[in-house]
């Protein structure tokens, strides 16, 4: 959180999509940086380029203008610099838990020996130990998610990032896993950009916010989260802060919406 | 933390479950039986036997021999070498069961790597898809003559069981690669998977469950087209000779319908076996 160098640097990011001949401007001059250790979240209503933005750093997608580099390198030499995490949980039906944590390892050709060893201390991280031999059709979701991350944690990343990775979870599974990702989190000293539509998630979890505005997004506010964690919910301070990030979203989806309804 | 496990359906479930494939057995039974039954009835009615008072014009009443009568001459084919060929039964389904294996590993080799890669290029899509449309309606029976006098008795068989075993491996191994869920492909890239990674290690393995269907049907039709593909002749023997020697040489209608049977038998089998192992394989890879 101390440290100083940035991870992750995005200058006047722009993305124009072209589909059926039709532009549509996902990002226009989208600018920030995301310091070593640091925990983002994106905030933004639906549509605005979040997943865009993450695409972009995972190097999925290239940006159609302006610049990124991921610790000083173009994210397209995609490289293991950054691991991602999936709202779909997006695990190899076919592949064990294990077999899954192992699929970044197998790729870069780690020894068997090797692989095992790594594959079992990530099991331990995330905690499902037990379950290294299941299918991912056999997990709860919470429990799939869990492997979502150790399969992106094993190839060692710098940066973990994560798109509504709890968005399809209950309500009281997706605080759990709250507080284990954070947890994980401390343990491994990533930097974590993470995409949420929830106010409490973002709150919860993030040292900085980004909000941004409707499409095409750019960063509108970026609210501080200077609360020491464990964080509670109902104390006063995460409430004041809460309420500072809703009316700031409330705004732009008003926004979003009045764009929607006039014609272009 | 919770794990979710088939055996959650509980004894209840299970006891059920278990009525209703008696349900299943029974009703299947039963079926047979009429059927049987409406046969030796219509049989009793050709020949004038019991409870008909006399015979029916209509037609020859060996055209369809009682259900007894064809059950002697199966098992009669097992033991008593046939007429024409004089080969038991037993040397006509290795025959048959041989050309289907060629056909089938031949269809395999052609039609996977085909499949696989117009369900992955949209080039190859573009360029495969119109002689797939042409020819796919073509029934694998309309080659039987010029196979026949083009690759003779022992590859034109085998060319005609390939033909029918080769399109529905090839459409369900397409169809298979192309519904490969691009988020996984995703994932994939992001955990460093080049092309060639993303080929063997996400597309292939997503696909085999496809290729299982596709042999189950293939297998299904290959044996649709055994009977035309050895009827005018075949090296070796082979249960459509059979049928087609004992109809037209013959006219031994009880050990026509005998082949016949064998026919049916070795499809219920061999489809069987392959629906087995698809659901085997895709429980075992933890898919479907
Ligand atoms: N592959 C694509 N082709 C065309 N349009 C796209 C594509 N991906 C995203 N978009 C568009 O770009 C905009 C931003 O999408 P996305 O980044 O998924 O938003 P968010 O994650 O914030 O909901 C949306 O309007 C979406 O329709
Ligand atoms: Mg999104």
């Amino acid at each position: 959180m101390d440290g100083n160098e940035v991870v992750i640097s995005m200058k006047q990011l722009s993305k124009v999509f072209t589909k059926d001949r039709r532009q549509i401007k996902a990002l226009e001059g989208f600018d920030l940086d995301v310091k070593e250790g640091e925990f983002v979240c994106l905030l933004g209503p639906s549509g605005c380029g979040k997943t865009t933005i993450l695409r972009i750093v995972a190097g999925l997608e290239t940006a159609t203008g302006g610049d990124i580099t991921v610790r000083g390198n173009k994210p397209g030499v995609a490289g293991q610099a950054r691991g991602m995490v999936f709202q779909e949980f997006a695990l190899f039906p076919w592949r064990t838990v294990r077999k899954n944590i192992e699929f970044g390892l197998e790729i870069k050709g780690v020894p068997e020996a090797e692989m095992q060893k790594m594959s079992s201390q990530l099991v331990d991280l995330v905690g499902l130990k037990g379950f290294e031999n299941a299918h991912p059709k056999e997990l709860s979701g919470g429990m799939k998610q869990r492997v979502g991350i150790a399969r992106a944690l094993a190839n060692n990343p710098k940066v973990l990032l994560m798109d509504e990775p709890f968005g399809s979870l209950d309500a009281q599974t997706r605080n759990l896993m709250q507080k284990e990702l954070l947890r994980i989190w401390a343990a491994t000293n990533k930097t974590i950009l993470f995409v949420t539509h929830s106010v409490d998630e973002a709150v919860f979890l993030a040292d900085r916010i980004v909000i941004m505005t409707a499409r095409p997004g750019k960063v509108r506010e970026i609210i501080e989260v200077d609360l020491p964690r464990p964080r509670d919910r109902t104390s006063q301070e995460f409430i004041k802060v809460r309420g500072k990030v809703l009316t700031e979203l409330d705004e732009e989806f008003e926004k979003a919406r009045a764009k929607e309804l006039s014609p272009e | 933390m919770q794990i979710l496990r088939d055996d959650s359906i509980g004894i209840l479930g299970r006891v059920t479950g278990l009525l209703g494939s008696w349900r299943r057995l029974f009703l299947g039974a039963a079926s047979l039986a009429v059927f049987i039954a409406l046969w030796s009835l219509y049989s009793a009615w050709l020949h004038g036997d019991w409870p008909f008072a006399y015979r029916s014009w209509s037609q020859p009443a060996e055209y369809i021999p009682y259900p007894s009568e064809v059950l002697y001459a199966f098992v009669d084919s097992f033991t008593h070498r046939d007429p024409f060929t004089s080969l038991y039964m037993t040397s006509h389904i290795y025959a048959s069961l041989k050309r289907m294996f060629f056909g089938f590993v031949l269809a395999f080799l052609v039609a996977v790597p085909l499949g696989l890669l117009m369900g992955r290029s949209a080039n190859a899509e573009a360029i495969g898809k119109p002689l797939v449309e042409l020819f796919r309606p073509i029934p694998p029976l309309a080659w039987v003559p010029i196979f026949l006098i083009a690759l003779k008795l022992f590859w034109g068989p085998i060319a005609i069981v390939f033909l029918g075993i080769f399109f529905p491996i090839l459409l369900n191994v397409m169809f298979g690669a192309k519904s490969v869920d691009p988020v996984l492909i995703d994932a994939a890239r992001t955990l460093g998977a080049k092309r060639r990674d993303i080929f063997t290690k996400v597309v292939l393995p997503f696909t085999i469950p496809y290729m299982m269907t596709g042999i189950k049907v293939g297998i299904g039709v290959g044996w649709m087209c055994i009977v035309a593909a050895e009827m005018l002749g075949a090296v070796g023997g082979g249960v459509g000779l059979f049928i087609y020697n004992m109809a037209y040489q013959g006219t031994m209608y009880d050990r026509m319908y005998a082949g016949m049977l064998v026919i049916g038998l070795l499809s219920v089998l061999t489809t069987g076996a392959a629906g087995f192992l698809e659901q085997r394989l895709s429980r075992w890879m933890g898919m479907k």
